[in-house]
């Protein structure tokens, strides 16, 4: 990069506010051509309304946006689009019934007619040029994630962007597409296309030519990534050291059975969605669970719950049956439930933190007196729950909807390690969390493994299976594919049986 | 996308109300709704300051009127509770309609054998009929819902038309006809099952009373009590419930049957402390009106009980308006239409704000 080189994307002192917050704070930054620049930072720190002001969907306060050395004004999309910017979504925005090609061709908008030829030919010429593998005559509902993304990275480029703007892309991929992910970012960076990519795993933040780091809306700084260190990064995003996740074995997981899943079997319009499954959990053992999501994980947390029956096969908890157990019998055996969906499954936005710390309960004597609920039990339950778990909430009264992911999530682990004695269910338990509250979570887990709960624990991050487990069960298609051994397992096995390859060595 | 901007202005969403925002937002709503009734009245050939003034006269101008708007009000009340109730937990029971009339009937079914008995007897019978009717009618819709997934705006829709002509068939000809009778109406009930007066020179009966408490019993249901709590989730995230381990099917049965209930004591008060007799007429339209007054009084039972005497006034003073200034009665109705609206709208404008913004 030569210094007097026109940068592809400016940012002077741009300013964005929602009512008294101010989500970005007179941020300035500089994308260069065929560079790959990281926005890095955790939840709430302004990376979505940034990205947003440069998208066209806010309107900045204050501030100027420069592309290729000119100022441009951003209402809408469209005009992000026309001065060569486009962005992928973590959600993808495809029409399911549709093809690739008129997926592509409706977000392009080319008038009255289609030019389906001239359209097939561009999209032909985009993937080869990219090595993209795509047949442009799939329905969109056919394709699997990691495909979809294709579509909406082909969808921009023919829209004719030099500023590809990237949010989380890999939280949907499986290792080996992440890979192919890069090498496509490669080739675009080196025919001069910009891409802006918004990531929390350092392992891509690390593969960026710069990195900006914004926290609480502000920027802290921006530096090449060359001259940086992991922790250095970490560091500036969190505002202190972090431990980075250790391996903290406990004593030898014990011989005494907690949990036993025998050949579940769970059925939806024929296809089998769980596939004979069959596990162990000990006392005091944390189980993980790898797999991309939408591999079964849901549909096997919820039979274990007992909110869904399953079709074939037997679950025991300490030689307990739990066949037919309603949701509410099946926490009353000792099984706390941490949902991977926490707005959908775990929390009622609209209720307080002390009215969500009973949600399930709160037909339960300890909570009522008389035919009213004790406000004042719930409150002085809340207070303690705010206290042990460090929950930024304004007090028991304040509504869930207002709190951050991480804080939402706090607020469902203080209740569910509560209820778990014999067994807790974690499913994607640090999705979408930033660092700070990943190490919390990852404490906590270790802390009720010691007090002797068998913990199952579905995750997508590796990282957070191989700091806590102590082994590790691979899911894919409906089909536990093998349970390795935490300490002998390498990242590269796990990743090989998450794409479905089962390798000679894993039973 | 929660922004619009047009020529150098800004509409954009709220992020926190402020508390005065409501409160100047229904007034602003207020004044609307009384210009555009004005417009309305003086097409109709009134002045609207006579208009307003004799509606007011008509309502409040005297004891016995005063009394008049309050029983006009009770079943407004009642049905509005129920409608408030189900919504809550967003559960859309347009059924209120029929369960009014399955109150009336059941109660009438047990009563109106018992001619001669006491009153301690009778009323007491007649409450119970009236909450069974309405709580069994509309336990059917909530039953079609969860076991078969019908969706209970279709079920209680239909079940709204059904009873209508049962209730007709009973009637006319049938084994609740007057004896001799030409109209489609029962015999006068029993003197023993009449709701006393309550106060002195106007028409106010005991169901006033019973709405009054009904409204509180309601207000502590949903504010202090885990059914309530499980209401205002169920209105939030019903998902969320059921993966907790809440009984979600019970849960819908049992808001149905409670709104069913209220509804049905609002036929009650109406055939035993008004009409005096069964009949379609006495007790049609207070279903519908009652979702109206419901989200006016903005699905808190204090709102729905003002709301409830507001519309009760507005029925009455409306007689008195036509009889002096000729304005059509049933103009009344499009007055309460402007109200819905114009306070909809207030309360949907408080959640924005204009900003000016900066020259782009």
């Amino acid at each position: 990069m030569t210094p007097n080189e026109t940068p592809r994307l400016s940012v002077r002192h741009l300013t964005k506010r929602f009512g008294p917050l101010v989500a970005n704070d007179d941020i300035s930054l500089d994308v260069m051509p065929g560079e790959l620049h990281c926005l890095l930072g955790e939840n709430g720190a302004g990376k979505s309304t940034l990205s947003s002001c440069l998208y066209g969907l806010y309107r900045p306060d204050g501030g100027e946006i420069w592309v290729d050395g000119r100022p441009v004004h951003l209402n809408s999309p469209s005009d992000a689009i026309a001065a060569g910017m486009g962005m992928v979504h973590q959600h993808f925005v495809l029409v399911p019934s549709f093809t690739v090609m008129e997926n592509i061709a409706v977000g392009a908008g080319s008038g009255w007619r289609l030019d389906y030829a001239g359209v097939l030919d561009r999209i032909r010429s985009i993937c080869d040029a990219y090595a993209i593998e795509l047949d442009p005559s799939q329905p969109i509902g056919e394709l699997s994630v990691g495909e979809q993304q294709w579509v909406e990275i082909v969808k921009v480029l023919y829209m004719g962007a030099r500023l590809l703007i990237l949010d989380e892309p890999t939280a949907v991929l499986t290792p080996d597409e992440s890979k192919k992910l890069f090498t496509v970012i490669e080739r675009l960076l080196a025919d001069g296309i910009s891409v802006l990519l918004i990531s929390h795993k350092m392992a891509e933040v690390m593969r960026s030519d710069a990195v900006s780091v914004l926290r609480k809306g502000r920027l802290v700084g921006t530096v090449r990534t060359a001259d940086t260190t992991r922790d250095e990064l970490t560091s500036m995003m969190v505002g202190r050291r972090v431990s980075a996740p250790v391996r903290v074995d406990g004593e030898a997981a014990g011989q005494e059975r907690m949990l036993a899943v025998r050949d579940l079997v769970r059925l939806r319009d024929t296809r089998r969605v769980l596939d004979g499954i069959s596990f162990d959990v000990a006392k005091g053992e944390i189980l993980g669970l790898a797999g991309v999501s939408g591999n079964g994980q849901d549909e096997l947390f919820e039979c274990l719950c007992g909110l869904v029956a399953p079709d074939e096969g037997s679950v025991t908890l300490a030689d307990k049956p739990l066949h037919g157990l309603s949701v509410a019998e099946v926490a009353a055996e000792g099984v706390g439930y941490v949902p991977s969906d926490r707005f959908r499954d775990g929390l009622v936005a609209d209720l307080t933190v002390s009215e969500n710390l009973v949600l399930g309960q709160h037909w339960q004597g300890r909570w009522r007196r008389g035919p009213f609920l004790d406000r004042g039990a719930l409150d002085a339950n809340a207070r303690r729950a705010i206290e042990t778990y460090s929950i930024a909430a304004g007090g028991p009264d304040s509504a869930c909807r207002k709190l951050s992911g991480g804080n939402a999530q706090k607020v469902i682990l203080a209740r569910e390690f509560t209820k778990a004695s014999k067994l807790l269910l974690c499913n994607q338990p640090t999705r979408g969390l930033d660092v700070g509250a990943i190490e919390f979570v990852h404490r906590e887990l270790v802390r009720k493994r010691d007090e002797g709960c068998a913990v199952l624990l579905a995750s997508e991050e590796l990282e957070d299976l191989f700091a806590l487990c102590n082994r590790i069960g691979v899911m894919f298609r409906g089909r536990l594919l093998a349970i390795l051994d935490a300490r002998s397992a390498t990242h590269e096995e796990v990743g090989r049986l998450m794409a479905g390859q089962e390798s000679a060595g894993a039973a | 996308m929660s922004e619009f901007s047009l020529a150098g202005w800004r509409l954009e969403r709220r992020i926190e109300q402020s508390r005065f925002s409501r409160p100047i937002g229904l007034a602003v709503a207020l004044v609307g709704a009384i210009l555009v009734c004005s417009v309305l009245f003086v097409s109709a050939g009134a002045n609207p300051l006579t208009a307003f003034a004799t509606l007011a006269k008509g309502s409040f101008g005297s004891l016995r009127v005063t009394g008049e708007t309050l029983v006009k009000a009770t079943p407004l009340i009642f049905t509005g509770l129920a409608a408030c109730v189900a919504f809550r937990a967003r559960l859309w029971n347009i059924g209120a309609e029929g369960q009014v009339f399955a109150g009336a009937m059941f109660a009438f079914w047990m009563q109106h054998n018992l001619g001669g008995y006491p009153a301690l007897v009778q009323i007491p019978i007649v409450v119970a009929g009236g909450i069974a009717g309405g709580a069994l009618y509309a336990g059917l819709a909530a039953v079609l819902k969860t076991r078969f997934s019908v969706d209970e705006v279709i079920s209680t829709v239909m079940l709204n038309y059904i009873i209508v002509y049962v209730l007709s068939m009973l009637l006319l000809r049938g084994p609740w006809s007057e004896a001799g009778g030409f109209f489609e109406q029962s015999a006068r009930i029993d003197r023993g099952a009449v709701l006393p007066i309550v106060l002195a020179g106007t028409r106010l009966h005991a169901g006033f009373l019973l709405a009054i408490v009904a409204a509180v019993l309601v207000y502590f249901l949903l504010k202090r009590t885990p059914l309530g709590y499980e209401i205002k989730a169920a209105g939030s995230n019903l998902r969320a419930l059921d993966v907790q381990g809440t009984n979600t099917r019970r849960l819908i049965l049992v808001v149905f049957l409670v709104s069913g209930a209220l509804a049905g004591l609002a036929g009650v008060t109406e055939v035993y402390g008004v009409q005096y007799r069964l009949k379609a007429g006495a007790i049609a339209g207070y279903g519908y009106s009652g979702i109206i007054v419901a989200i006016l009084g903005q699905l808190h039972p204090a709102g729905v009980v003002v709301a409830a005497i507001l519309f009760g006034a507005l029925l009455n003073g409306a007689i008195l308006m036509q009889i002096t200034t000729g304005v059509p009665s049933a103009l009344i109705y499009a007055v309460q239409a402007i109200l819905l609206l114009f306070f909809l709208a207030g309360w949907a404008a408080c959640n924005f704000r204009l900003r000016r913004i900066a020259d782009a």
